[in-house]
This record gives C-alpha cells, structure tokens and sequence, in this order.
C-alpha cells in the first residue's frame, strides 16, 4: 500500500492554474524527486500534496485524508521543510528544533527530557552539534536548512516533503545530507517527495522521479529501472536533447551524469 | 547538555533573579515615595493616617506599577512574536490608542471608574479585531501589512478620540480625558484595583502557560501551519489574551508609552533568545521600567509629572538606536 497517494491534484494562485490533474503514488522507504524549470509548479505541488495550499483532487497520506484533516493530524503524519525558514525571531536552535514535537503533544503539555536528548542527538546527526544554544538568526542559509531538517526529523513522521533541500548546501554536505536521508527512509520505511534543482542528485538519488513541465508531469522516471535511452527521452522532454553517462569514482562507485547536447 | 548550555541557562537564571530582586527593591521604594512622608516607624506605632496612606494609596500603587509593567512587558513579548515584528507592540498596533478612544468615550458618556474602565477595554479589543481584519486584506504575508494596519487604525482612533475630545465639556471631561492619556499611577487606590488586577494575573497565568503556542507562531503562517498548528485560531487566542492583559492596565493607568516594546527587546537582546525565561525576563525589565519611572514621576518636581514621560525618555532613544543600527527587521 502506498505510503503517499495523490489523485488529481490542480491549484495555483488566484485564477492562474499552477499544476493540473497530477497523480502519483509514493511507496514505503522511496525518495521521490520533483523535477522540472523554473515556475513549473514544483513548490505549489508539494505544498498542495500536504494541503498547505488550497487545491483540487485528494492526498492521502498514511491513510489520512488531508483535505479532510485538521492541521495537528496532517503534522503528525508529514513533515514539510521550506526552501527557507520563515523563523525571523531571536530564538535558540533547540528551540526550532523541539517544534517539531507539536504534532505529539496537547496544548499544555512542553517538550520532555528525552525528546530534548533526541533533539540534541538529531542535531549531531544532521552536524550541527554545539550548535543547540545558537540563535537560529545567526546561523547560515545552509546551517538554518540543516536546523529545520533536524526539526522535521524529530516528529518522526512517515512522509517528508522538501522543497530543493540542496539549495543552500554546499556540494559535500547536499551528498551527505541525501545520504544521511536515504538510509533513514530505508531503515524506517519512511518516504520522502523532495524538489531538486540539480539533475546529477535527482538521477542518482531518487527511486523516482516526476519530471513536471508546464504544471502537468510529462513522464515518471525511475533511474535505477529504467535504461538510459528511455531516461535519456524522458528528460530530453524537459531539458531538450540531453546525454547520460555512467561515471564511476575512485572506488569504482556509478554515477548518472546529464550532459545537453549541442 | 553541552557546558555552554548550562553557562547561558545558568546566566539567564542568574538575571532572572538579579532581575526580580531590583523589581521587588523598586517596589519598597516605591512604597515611600510621594509627597506624604510616609514613615515605617508611625505605622509601627499605629498612626491611622499612615496606616490608612499606606494600605490605601502606596501598596496598591507600587501593585501596580510593578504589575503593569510586568504585564506590558509580556505582553509585548507576545505581540512582538505573534506578528513576527520586533516594532510590534500595544502602542504601535493601535490597542492603546483604541483604548484611549474607548475611555474618552466612557467619560463622556458614561460615570464611574468602572464604566471608563469597561469602556476602555472594549476600545482595545476593536482596534485589535480592526487591525487584524485589515492585515487580513492583503494575502501575501508580509511582515509589515500588521504595523501599517495597526498604523491605520491608531490614526482613526486618534480621529475619534479628537472628535469625542471636541464633544467633552472642557472645564471637566476635557481635563479627565486629558489627563487619562497622559498615563499616570497617580489615580491607583486599592477600590479600583481589585477586578482588573485579578483578570490581568489570570491573563498573565493564560501567556505564561501557552507560551509555546507564542513560540510556534513565530514561524511564518505555512510553516507554522505544518507544524500542527491551527494558525487563525492561536493567533487570535493570544492576541486576545494580551490585548486583555493591556487593556486591565492601561484602563487603570492611561497610557503608558514604550514599556511593551522596550521590555521584551531588552530580554532577547540580553538572552538571545525567545522562550519562557525571555519572556518572564522581558515582564521584570517592564515592572522595572514602570515602577522606577514611577518613582521619578513622583519625586523629580514638586508637582508629580505623567509617568509616560519617564518611560518614553527612556525609550524613544532606545528604538531610535534599534532603528539606526538595523538589528531588527522589519
């Protein structure tokens, strides 16, 4: 059974239509990617799937019908990471952190001694040990991101959405983080709908991926599946003619690597 | 816990209590300053009129100004952090002036402290409702939308307050409502304390105990929204709650310019962050403020002057600075 199910999702903004009819599923311990141009809808997907934009079609996540949920129960069962916090207070970085607790918890009640250990051990985990006492204003775009990961990794929901989580991260902590993702979805059976940028993360990287062009997906790839001649058409929809090659690193590693071609 | 964390939790325990221990210094001299020289050894020995100036005028008013500022200060704190805005505060939203407007108009038309005490309340609460419906307008979430409303709003309640001014007959009402903008902790005697002093420390309870709903909040509405929580709802609880907690003040003092923004920015500036002790710590450096103007108020000149004057004196420079440096955004 399917961990995110969407059915005919259409939003935008006012009476501009972002995305239009979009259905797909998403399994126990995937990564699925969205990928697609600049203004395709990408973020108005994501936003639409946890019902934090208002839409038509359904979502049902671990079998709750979002648009029919409050918002405590959508927390509970999804965690959604901004592109860019929206914290513009002074406030502590375990403090940002234990947020991440509301969903569990009444609206008397505060965060206990163990869930601040957690917090603690889930900021070593993402890197950012030391920093629990920081103000969160201080730190940099990249650290904040890593901060509310962190925050989204504490509610131990089952379905992530992250939009271009890789935005603000330099190229080895975005390697480290993916890695650090992949293998919790893998352990926990959790999934993850991600917005990527960059192609080479996507294609090496996901489970699948929803190549969205124009509000609608064009096609679904899945990179470990799929041959590179049918990859090769499926992202030449978005990107023109486009190239994959397999690169191995030093220790004999495989890589995709998307080249346009001239 | 890191070693750092107990050094700043430890030093934050540490101004909490520097903190508390000035406010309750402040409210011992508050209690023997004034133009009666009130004297500890007469009441000892059980002189009526010391005792009576005493219980009567003194206790209630160092009470509240101790009180006021502790709850100016936090609800500052929760403004500031509820519309994301370190410029937020019951002064520049429009509350006060709504409640100035309200207790002209319970003046006016209406008798007895009560009535000018309701009056003023009701006042608030519209500028609040009116702010946020015109906030409400614009969907795009900026953070500056709630100030210019509230500008918005202080300007027509200065409108109506101008009007009702134009309306009050000038050899009483005029004075009285004068002299009710003007914030003073001069009229405080223990008769009219009693109801607004118990609903404001209820209200202060109710702040203290849903402060993390506060802190959620200071996330934007969509990210809040993902957190779990139900944003119009909270926003309006906590708003309402404060705008009470201001209103039981300012009904019983004026208007009391400053305390609500100077209070919580002093206690972030100094712990560096937003959470409960901030906002304990930004309702003493308040009950300081106030009770220390106060004391000037009644002791500077022969005749005692509005304590706003020593509350503003203090902190226009301090926002003219906020605002230069740029710490802050808007």
């Amino acid at each position: 059974m399917s961990l995110l199910s969407a059915k005919g999702i259409s939003a935008g903004y006012g009476n501009r239509t972002v995305i239009n009819d979009i259905s797909f599923d998403i399994e126990a311990g995937e990564l699925v990617g969205i990928v697609g141009s600049n203004g395709c809808g990408k973020t108005t997907l994501l936003k639409s799937v946890c019902n934090n934009l208002a839409h038509s079609g359904s979502c049902v996540i671990d079998d709750i019908t979002v648009e029919k949920s409050s918002a405590k129960d959508i927390a509970a069962v999804c965690s959604y990471i901004p592109q860019k916090s929206g914290i513009n207070i002074d406030i502590s970085v375990l403090d940002v952190v234990l947020m991440g607790y509301n969903p569990h918890l009444g609206f008397l009640e505060y965060p206990n001694k163990d869930m601040k250990e957690k917090a603690m051990n889930v900021l070593q985990q993402v890197g950012l040990s030391g920093f629990e006492d920081r103000n969160f204003l201080s730190l940099s775009e990249g650290q904040k991101q890593l901060c509310v990961l962190a925050r989204a990794i504490v509610s131990d929901c089952k379905v992530f959405l992250m939009d271009e989580p890789e935005s603000a991260l330099d190229f080895s902590v975005r390697y480290k983080i993916l890695d650090f993702l992949k293998e919790m979805l893998e352990v926990n059976k959790k999934s993850a709908l991600v917005t990527l940028h960059d192609i080479s993360l996507a294609l090496n990287y996901c489970d699948k991926l929803l190549l969205v062009n124009n509000g609608t997906v064009e096609a679904i790839a899945e990179p470990k599946k799929d041959d590179l001649s049918s990859l090769e058409e499926k992202l030449g929809k978005l990107f023109g003619k486009v190239s994959l090659r397999e690169v191995a690193d030093s220790k004999g590693k495989k890589s995709l690597v998307m080249i346009r071609e001239s | 816990m890191k070693p750092s964390t107990i050094s700043n939790t430890v030093k934050t325990n540490l101004l909490i209590i520097g903190g508390a221990t000035i406010l309750v210094a402040l409210f011992f001299v508050s209690l023997f300053v004034g133009k009666f020289p009130l004297s500890l050894n007469e009441m000892l020995a059980g002189n009526q009129m010391h005792i009576k100036v005493f219980l009567t005028l003194r206790l209630s008013r160092a009470f509240v100004g101790v009180l006021g500022g502790f709850a100016l200060g936090v609800a500052g704190f929760v403004y500031q952090t509820v519309f994301r805005n370190p410029l937020a505060s019951p002064d520049i939203i429009g509350v006060a002036s709504g409640a100035s407007a309200g207790a002209a108009l319970g003046i006016l038309l209406l008798s007895g402290t009560f009535m000018v005490t309701a009056c003023s309340f009701g006042g608030a609460v519209v500028a609040v409702l009116l702010a946020l419906a015109l906030a409400s307008i614009d969907r795009t979430g900026k953070k500056s939308t709630v100030v210019l409303a509230g500008i918005a709003v202080h300007s027509l309640m200065q409108t109506v307050l101008m009007f009702l001014k134009l309306s009050a007959d000038p050899e009483r009402q005029l004075a009285s409502i004068e002299y009710w903008i003007m914030g003073s902790l001069n009229g405080i005697n223990s008769h009219i304390i009693g109801p607004n002093s118990i609903i404001c420390v209820i209200c202060l309870v109710a702040l203290v105990l849903l402060h993390r709903q506060t802190l959620l909040l200071s996330a934007d509405e969509g990210e809040a929204r993902m957190l779990g929580v139900n944003v119009s709802v909270w926003r309006l609880v906590l708003l309402m709650i404060s705008t009470v907690t201001v209103a039981c003040i300012v009904s019983m003092t004026g208007l009391i310019s400053f305390v609500g923004l100077i209070a919580p920015h002093c206690a972030r500036k100094i712990t560096g962050n937003n959470n409960i002790k901030t906002m304990l710590l930004g309702g003493i450096i308040g009950g300081c403020l106030l009770c220390g103007a106060d004391i000037l108020a009644r002791s500077v000149a022969s005749t005692e002057l509005p304590v706003s004057i020593f509350t503003s004196l203090i902190g226009a420079p301090f926002l003219v600075v906020l605002l230069v440096r740029g710490r802050d955004r808007l």
